[in-house]
């Protein structure tokens, strides 16, 4: 049979975000694939020397769109250790309750691609309503439904309004009530079990040698998570499971993210009966136009909820970074394991595996 | 209903087709797109509108450019608005197709959409929330009334200085001009 | 943990620089030469993930500074230890003019894509790597964009400010 060159390309019904793959496909089969990314290429890290510490914040929100907070998180942590300041309890507590309610409603948008992929826009429209309940409780919060930001060098920006943790829970109630009624439409439906079972598969030597973090990883059975091995903010505080699953392909990558937002639920419940009611919530900087930072580098890393966060940053002793670089789970995932993983598959199934891989090409281009 | 009004579409069924039937292609730009998916499903409903996503460009009538345009994306954007049939309509969301925006300085995004291909309306937000791409889509059915949503054939008439500001930009073009002189 | 392994580091190998800012990070500055040898043997203690690839321009010194982060993996699924905390930095320098340096593909798989970029955003030439192809950009640029002596402002001005708007072209033409 002969060979042709197909284009995945920007505008395409099963592609979410902007991304290209290129595919040499014989008859139905994929011989070999090469991603394509560049088309979200805005130079971040050039534009971040050229403004001061603080003016950088508007710019770091917008590297990752679906899930803008954890990238927030790992800026102020790496300055926060160049600089040598410390977080007050209180805002220990209220930063990992405002990540983990971002975690949630970005495996709802989650859900929301896989189900609109396949075709299935029934459990799409519920993942999105029940994603806009909670930016309607950050746009209480902070003021903003998309970018809010809300945490600064040194701790958070305001306490949590009055009675804003009860008014969190009867929301919360209502997203997890509807579980039983997602499981037996979508998760444990037999027509979607065919259809993902089998499909993508990465082993753990595979996934080890690739650089793979995240759900991928977890779904061979590996708990590879940072909140556990280098604890930050107050999870050392409270104890939760890490769910991991057996099998390596698409339908145990995605039971791996529903059983993860499972227990996030769970986990702001603990968190808010063991938060503090009184205290400040962050310590005082000097004035952002005259700040300046010691020489010295750094390298934090956190838990987004896609996988591993990394940051590397230097100073000169100025008002304004060095040289800042992200190490961003989708990089890997998207260029080096999709590769990988699509080869021998069917051309109908190259949507599924990109979205169960988890990849948000901002964070591929920065 | 009252006399004025039954006359007036009757007078133009084809600019009430035009107008309460968008179709949207589907192609996902910029940062915008995160305000898109909470536009067309359950909660603010799109479809009360007329306004529904359809898979090719050959099928669309208007194109939502959801933020900043890097030189990559601008290839593909002019082959897909060149690909849509008439009568088209194009409006950009967010501050960065007017003048650059939040990435002015950047090497890679451009400055000003409006020199490349023609845009009718822009609607303000970082990013517009869904009621306010309701209030732009409002605005556009106006102007379609008044008769000056005349991006496409401004890009008929005046198609020799758009396609000299895109060979401006990217050298030798892959593809050969859409219109020639017999066919304006 | 940290101060075991910085002394059998300095036994093994001549001419390296150890140090430990904080409990879980070290800092490894080395020569070119010995960068492979320093990975590959501490690729066998346990440290087989590579978290980045990154370059710093120092500009006054005329050098660039390269530099690999590495981590490490889970051995035992059921309880964490402690060598899975910590990171390591290993840093060399080379010249700025006609820069080139070894691919460590053959030892971290996943070094292609970090290495594909820093070709394209800083000029330097990796040898044995099987495609340097432009991975992000889509044009040519007389100086690579991250150097420190590339001016953003005057590119913008000199790319997208000369293309003039249609009406000027109009009113240009008549």
């Amino acid at each position: 049979m002969r060979e042709l060159e197909l284009y995945f390309g920007p505008q395409h019904l099963g592609m979410v975000g902007n991304f290209s793959i290129t595919l040499k496909v014989e008859g139905d089969r994929i011989i070999k694939a090469s991603a394509n990314p560049g088309y979200l290429h805005r130079g971040f890290e050039k534009l971040m020397e050229l403004r001061t510490w603080i003016q950088n914040f508007p710019l770091v929100c917008r590297i990752n769109v679906v899930e803008p907070d954890h990238m927030e998180l790992i800026y102020s942590m790496g300055v926060e250790k160049l600089a040598g300041i410390e977080v007050p309890e209180k805002g220990k507590y209220i930063r990992s309750i405002y990540c983990e309610m971002a975690r949630v409603a970005s495996h709802l948008f989650g859900a929301w691609a896989y189900a609109n992929m396949l075709g299935f826009d029934t459990v799409a429209n519920w993942a999105m309503y029940h994603r806009d309940l909670l930016l309607d409780m950050f746009e209480e919060l902070t003021g903003a439904r998309v970018y809010h930001i809300y945490i600064r060098p040194g701790g958070v920006r305001r306490d949590f309004p009055d009675g804003f943790t009860d008014r969190l829970v009867k929301t919360l109630h209502k997203i997890g009530g509807k579980v039983p009624d997602y499981n037996a439409t979508f998760f444990e439906n037999r027509l979607f079990k065919e259809r993902a079972e089998g499909i993508g598969v990465v082993t753990r030597e595979e996934a080890i040698r690739m650089g793979a973090v995240g759900h991928t990883i977890k779904a061979t059975g590996m708990k590879y998570d940072i909140r556990k091995i280098e604890p930050y903010a107050a999870y050392d505080r409270v104890d939760f499971n890490i769910p991991t699953r057996t099998g390596g392909d698409a339908y145990s990558r995605l039971l791996a993210i529903r059983d993860d937002m499972i227990e996030s639920v769970h986990m702001i419940f603990k968190l808010i009966d063991k938060m503090p009611t009184n205290g400040e919530v962050y310590t005082k900087t000097p004035n952002p136009f005259k700040w300046k930072i010691p020489a010295g580098e750094a390298y934090v890393r956190c838990e987004s909820s896609r996988g591993e966060l990394g940051l590397y940053m230097v100073s000169n002793g100025g008002d304004k970074p060095y040289r800042v670089q992200f190490n961003t789970p989708s990089y890997n995932h998207g260029l080096t394991v999709l590769e990988k993983a699509l080869e021998g598959e069917s051309i109908s199934d190259v949507g599924n595996i990109m979205i169960s891989l988890y990849i948000v090409a901002p964070e591929i281009d920065r | 209903m009252d006399r004025n009004k039954i006359c007036k579409w009757l007078k133009n069924p084809g600019k009430m087709a035009h107008k309460y039937s968008f179709h949207v292609v589907y192609f996902c730009t910029g940062c915008g797109i995160i305000e898109i998916p909470p536009f067309i499903t359950a909660r603010w409903d799109a479809e009360r509108f007329g306004i529904i996503p359809v898979a090719t460009p050959r099928q669309a009538s208007l194109f939502l450019i959801t933020g900043y345009v890097s030189t990559k994306t601008l290839k593909a954007i002019i082959r897909t608005y060149e690909q849509m049939p008439e009568p088209k309509y194009t409006v950009a969301l967010g501050s960065c197709p007017i003048n650059g925006g939040m990435y002015y300085d950047s090497y890679n995004t451009i400055t000003s959409l409006d020199k490349y291909i023609p845009v009718d309306g822009y609607i303000a937000g970082c990013m517009p929330r869904p009621e306010a791409i309701f209030i732009g889509v409002t605005h556009l059915w106006k102007l379609i009334d008044m008769d000056k949503a005349d991006g496409y054939q401004r890009y008929r008439e005046d198609y020799v200085h758009y396609r000299a500001n895109q060979e401006q930009l990217y050298g030798k073009m892959d593809w050969p001009p859409l219109f020639s002189e017999e066919n304006i | 943990m940290m101060n075991e392994l910085k002394q059998k580091l300095l036994s093994d190998f001549n001419d390296i620089e150890v140090n430990i800012p904080e409990d879980n990070r070290m800092i490894v500055s080395t020569k070119k030469e010995s960068v492979l040898s320093i990975l590959i043997y501490l690729k066998k203690l346990g440290y087989n993930h590579l978290a980045l690839v990154s370059c710093n321009d120092w500009i006054d010194d005329n050098e660039f500074e390269l530099i690999y982060i590495i981590s490490a993996y889970q051995k035992n699924d059921e309880q964490y230890q402690d060598i899975e905390k910590s990171s390591i930095i290993v840093k060399t320098r080379i010249s700025r003019e006609k820069a080139k340096f070894i691919t460590i593909i053959d030892i971290f798989e996943n070094a292609e894509p970090y290495e594909r970029e820093i070709h394209e955003m800083f000029g330097i030439n990796f040898e044995g790597h099987p495609r340097l192809t432009p991975l992000m950009l889509e044009r040519n640029y007389k100086i690579p964009p991250f150097r420190k002596d590339f001016d953003t402002n005057k590119y913008v001005e000199n790319t997208f400010g000369k293309i003039p708007s249609i009406k000027e072209r109009k009113e240009g033409n008549k």
